[in-house]
């Protein structure tokens, strides 16, 4: 029993060399491997490319193309390091990796900061928060008078803003999500653990050795 | 509870739904414009007439089980009571153990009906507001 590079392989769109893939991040050569079947699948599934675009992206997320999500566009747009307007699979590995069970605290608050100041000014604005909360009542089955809104702003922004500036800057984030860790269940995916119980069809594409994790 | 828990709730900061399929949800929201201790008590009523147990977890936790296994073990299902408002609490469903259709019909054919008349509707943001007793839940981190 034993694995050889196979030397006649046909490329597969989007395909990204796993063993580098996974010295950059807490995932193993298999777990890339894995995360590489369900990247083509979504990839492929409007424009068969290799790459995700943001119909692509919908479409996994919510069963349908055309959903405009302010907060999927938000998450798009940070996978999306390199601004190009589409993710492809390194991109996809490396922002997962953020919300691998294992991955650094630190990562995953920086990244839930970087989600939320959707203008990147490096500070998360009352307006902007405000906007974020409107259009999640919006689109949702949760509804709230104007007044409640601006009970729930003037809360969170007396806890979170610390020197009463207006905006959460990246230090009071910090602190505020220390105190209110449930703020970072977003940032964890417990299905990272098992992507290779989840999509076990890598087996039989695996073109490394297997090396005993 | 803070706007960024509220904001943290929107499906599209789900990534799960990349891993598993839409209608097999485990979780359901509603916000009801009532007490805690109103919404425990029609929830521990709706428990009854379901035919399972309800019990008192943690303070604005309440855990429904079925007393008989179902097709992947005996049911059990979270319900968990954030306040926004002394007035104004969401609920928050879960289920925590058994197969995913009993849950799903436990809170399409029981939950959703039975709190019709208490989720809040917009349209009658401008009649009478119900009598608001002064029970206040511990506030959920």
């Amino acid at each position: 029993m034993g694995c050889f590079n196979s030397t006649v392989r046909k490329p597969v769109p989007g395909h990204e060399n796993p063993t580098i893939l996974a010295s950059q991040t807490a995932f193993s050569v298999s777990e890339v491997e894995a995360l590489f079947e369900l990247f083509k699948s979504i990839s492929s599934s409007v424009i068969d490319d290799g790459l995700i675009n943001k119909e692509e992206f919908q479409l996994a997320l919510f069963k349908n193309r055309k959903k405009e999500n302010l907060f999927a566009n938000r998450i798009f747009d940070l996978f999306d390091v390199k601004q190009k307007g589409v993710i492809d699979f390194g991109d996809f590995v490396r922002a997962l990796n953020v919300f691998h069970p294992n991955a650094p605290q630190e990562d995953k608050i920086s990244f839930c900061f970087k989600l939320y100041d959707m203008d990147g000014t490096g500070f998360i604005e009352r307006q902007e928060v405000k906007q974020m909360l409107i259009a999640l009542l919006c689109e949702s089955e949760l509804k709230l008078a104007d007044d409640t809104i601006e009970i729930i702003l003037d809360k969170t922004f007396s806890e979170a803003d610390v020197d009463q500036d207006g905006k959460i800057d990246k230090s009071e984030w910090h602190n505020f999500v220390t105190k209110n860790p449930s703020l970072l269940k977003i940032m964890t995916l417990p299905y990272l653990r098992d992507i290779t119980t989840t999509f076990p069809s890598f087996v039989f594409n695996s073109e490394v050795e297997e090396i005993a994790t | 509870m803070n706007a960024f828990d509220i904001i943290s709730l929107s499906p599209g900061f789900d990534l799960t739904t990349l891993f598993e399929e839409p209608r097999l949800k485990k979780e359901a929201r509603f916000t009801i414009w009532r007490p805690a201790s109103v919404i425990i008590w029609k929830l521990e009523d709706i428990g009854r007439v379901l035919g399972m147990k309800v019990s008192k977890r943690e303070a604005g936790l309440l855990k429904m089980e079925g007393v008989k296994e179902g097709r992947k073990g005996i049911l059990s299902i979270d319900a968990e009571i954030f306040e926004l408002t002394p007035s104004f609490h969401l609920v928050e469903v879960k289920k925590c153990n058994g197969d995913t259709l009993e849950y799903q019909k436990v809170v399409n054919e029981g939950l959703r009906p039975g709190l019709e008349d208490i989720i809040w509707d917009w349209q009658q943001e401008q009649h009478v507001q119900p009598e608001q007793q002064d029970v206040q839940l511990p506030q959920q981190d």
